[in-house]
């Protein structure tokens, strides 16, 4: 049966799932190639935020721009590492790098934390709170409403701002963008730092609800990829609306097939669209050119 | 490194190993083999045609799981299930995923491999579920026979490899990498080839997948994991993503660290991931290229005589048009080309020269018309198929690090009849440019046709006998150099001279 409560579930997913996305996307106009450590980019916010929530004791709402600093601070240093070095390489090296760096990550997460699954604080309270006489969970609330405004204000940096403008001016055309004066590395190391702060945040919000293992990095990036590929390669509005179909997708099918069936469900569709549409549901914003 | 030397050591290490290590040792070699069989399948797909395959591992776990259900019924024959697993598996995945471009090759293959995680996990009747399979190995070879059986197989593989990736092979695999249009245009088929590199690198994770079960006896989900594709892909790369001992050495040093950092418990994985972000940063050809750096290539040479050739006579354009978007690249455009004749294809910037010859070559296909080879429509074919025809083309830009004669030398050696010469006297100096205006008259005197793009309109009136026109893709004016610079059209549209000047 489809109930309210589903419904906000499977927004605040598609929501949680979309915030992932954007930095995903964000991540890979600015480099130019996919960043595999994004997932555990999200898996370190949610352990940034447990940690976090132990030294302080500070409530889930003001630990939110704390996690999102630590891991903007984790977006900048994974692009000096694994993303800025290899500007000049084929996008294979960067594939290989980032690789490697999200299994340092994952490691160093199973290392430092342990195995066992924690659970980031609740964003404001937990349990359920009663609207028009109908029960519906804190979580997917605060979720819907951090993912919205985040979304709204990423939207306004890059329409509406010098930055925004440069930052989409690198993305789409390093060379030029260097010929008209815009230190490319600074904006792409910006671009990086914002991607990894929305990936701190997206951990934060789904790690109290689903828990957090080092191992789920894999499974993050693979969504916002899955995401990225179908809304069409590089663009933004498309990510998000594949992150939230996605999110939809799961709940609901989930909901009927369990879990790994609504997953399983899930990659034959990608391999099928793919088959069927090899440059994605949408295609490419930018055309090739022989 | 002297070939003899590392061929000695390669078959010194299995003999050496089973005589004198202690069964832990017997173990780890046998590993190790195991780990390079897998990753001598992916430098096929990873390293020569630069594939993000990521479903290597998922095809090792296929392997496993079809040695562990099929070694109760065939015994040793298992392997061969195993190798044949992978393989199917692989060609059937093969349809669907090849052609994508390279992120969402990627990704296709992530989640072919996600897939096939999700099945070994919950299809419980066939896999076991999360338990996985036990008792499966009394018909399969044990330790020393089987380290025997691994690198009996290693090996020649390993010098199947190098012999194969030395010659003509290896520059077909590298022009697939690194210029995949120009290997299209030189009858290289990269659809092919990629068939071919993902179906082999199936049968070898197939097989390594097969012996993993031996050794380990067990077969659960994890084998089909991503840590195994992470293994796969950092061996390869610490190791050497090309180079022959790659696979073997990146497979050593994954099964010695942790044997090294016992101390360290899990976090020799870090370890590992962490000196695999170092050789990629500062060691790109891997451990393998630190002692054998790759020798310079030799840039294919001009042949010395230019004998004539067989194939078709005459290349027929006949209303070829083609649209990008709302804009008209090529409007009906028609001529011929005959052995014997060089014809000069100017226009401005953007008026479709080189979208004509994108066309002719296949690379973009025309929307509309016919092109013949004497009476052979080719205007569907593929770019390969093609050059195979008897077409040729060089491109505005030789790869990075080439001679500028480079282009034109490979098309020569295809033997090509028709040549397509797009701006090849770009960047030359005087001297170079009359060398090129003198292979141009042997070509011509030895039979071939040729389609040159200049804006040298001097160098295209001396060498050319007759000039084509192009305007917003349009041909405005045809004919013998002298009369199509004295068109009007032509003087204004291109030469920017006043149309009614004499």
């Amino acid at each position: 049966m489809i109930t309210l409560q589903l419904v906000l579930n499977a927004l605040a997913l598609g929501m949680a799932y979309a915030l992932v996305a954007l930095g995903f996307v964000l991540a890979l106009n600015a480099a130019g190639a996919i960043n595999f450590a994004h997932g555990d980019l999200v898996v370190l916010g949610g352990a940034a935020a447990v940690v976090l929530a132990a030294w302080t004791g500070l409530p889930g709402i003001l630990l939110l721009p704390l996690v999102a600093l630590a891991l903007g601070l984790a977006g900048v240093l994974a692009a000096h590492v694994a993303i800025l070095p290899l500007a000049r390489r084929p996008a294979e090296a960067t594939f290989v790098a980032t690789l490697a760096l999200a299994a340092m990550i994952e490691q160093g997460l199973t290392v430092t934390l342990g195995a066992a699954p924690r659970t980031a604080p609740a964003l404001a309270g937990s349990g359920a709170m009663e609207i028009a006489g109908v029960a519906v969970g804190r979580q997917p609330l605060a979720i819907i409403g951090v993912g919205g405004v985040l979304v709204a204000a990423v939207w306004f940096l890059l329409e509406r701002t010098q930055v925004g403008r440069r930052m989409r001016a690198v993305a789409a055309d390093r060379q030029m963008a260097r010929a008209v004066g815009i230190p490319v590395r600074i904006y792409v190391t910006l671009s990086l730092a914002l991607a990894g702060a929305l990936a701190g945040v997206a951990g934060f919000l789904l790690g109290h609800q689903f828990l957090i293992t080092p191992t789920q990095g894999a499974g993050h990036m693979l969504k916002a990829y899955i995401a990225v590929a179908l809304g069409g390669w590089g663009s933004v509005p498309g990510a998000l609306l594949g992150a939230l179909a996605i999110g939809v997708f799961e709940t609901f099918v989930s909901a009927q097939v369990g879990d790994a069936w609504a997953s399983a469900a899930l990659y034959v569709a990608v391999i099928l669209v793919l088959a069927v549409r090899p440059s994605g549901l949408f295609g490419e914003p930018v055309g090739r050119r022989a | 490194m002297r070939r003899w030397l590392w061929r000695l050591v390669l078959v010194a290490v299995p003999i050496v190993g089973i005589v004198a290590l202690p069964p832990l040792g017997h173990r780890l070699l046998t590993l190790v083999g195991i780990y390079a069989l897998l990753g001598l399948g992916y430098q096929l797909v990873f390293g020569q045609l630069r594939a993000l395959n990521l479903a290597q591992g998922a095809l090792f776990g296929i392997g496993a799981y079809a040695a562990a259900l099929s070694a109760p019924y065939v015994g040793g024959q298992a392997f061969l299930v195993s190798i044949f697993a992978g393989m199917v598996v692989a060609a059937l995945a093969a349809a669907p995923i090849l052609r994508l471009q390279s992120h969402y090759f990627a990704l296709a293959t992530l989640a072919l491999a996600s897939l096939v995680n999700l099945l070994a996990v919950h299809a419980e009747g066939l896999t076991g579920g999360a338990n996985g399979l036990v008792g499966f190995t009394p018909g399969l070879p044990q330790g020393p026979i089987l380290l025997g059986l691994v690198w009996f197989l290693l090996v020649p593989s390993i010098l199947v490899y190098a012999a194969v990736f030395r010659g003509r092979m290896g520059e077909e695999a590298r022009l697939l990498r690194e210029a995949p249009l120009e290997a299209a245009t030189l009858g290289i088929d990269g659809g092919l080839w990629r068939f071919l590199a993902f179906v082999a690198g199936g049968a070898y994770a197939g097989l390594a997948g097969g012996f993993s079960a031996a050794l380990s006896g067990v077969v659960s989900p994890e084998v089909t994991g991503f840590p195994v594709m992470l293994l796969c892909l950092t061996s390869v790369v610490v190791g050497g993503v090309r180079h022959p001992l790659g696979a073997v050495l990146g497979a050593a040093v994954a099964v010695c660290l942790p044997e090294l950092f016992r101390g360290l418990q899990a976090s020799w994985l870090l370890a590992y991931a962490a000196a695999t972000l170092v050789v990629v940063l500062w060691a790109p050809d891997g451990l393998a290229g630190l002692f054998d750096r790759s020798r310079p290539r030799l840039p294919p040479a001009m042949p010395e005589r230019i004998a004539p050739v067989p194939g078709p006579q005459r290349l027929v354009l006949d209303r070829v048009s083609k649209r990008f978007g709302g804009v008209d690249a090529l409007v009906d455009v028609s001529f011929a080309l005959d052995r014997g004749e060089i014809v000069g294809l100017i226009g401005p910037n953007g008026s479709g020269k080189t979208t004509l010859l994108n066309a002719i070559s296949g690379l973009e296909p025309a929307d509309s018309g016919t092109i013949l080879l004497d009476v052979r429509p080719i205007e569907r074919l593929p770019p390969h198929a093609i050059a195979r025809a008897g077409i040729g083309r060089t491109f505005q830009a030789p790869s990075e690090g080439e001679p500028r004669e480079a282009g034109l030398a490979r098309v020569l050696a295809t033997e090509a009849v028709f040549l397509l010469l797009d701006e090849p006297a770009a960047g030359m100096t005087d001297r170079e440019r009359e060398a090129l205006v003198r292979l141009l008259g042997r070509l011509r005197d030895a039979g071939r046709g040729i389609v040159l793009v200049d804006h040298d309109v001097a160098l295209m009136t001396r060498v050319c006998d007759r000039l084509v026109c192009l305007d917003g893709g349009t041909v405005i004016a045809e004919g013998s150099p002298e009369a199509v610079r004295a068109d009007p059209r032509v003087r204004a549209s291109f030469l920017g001279l006043p149309a009614n000047a004499a």
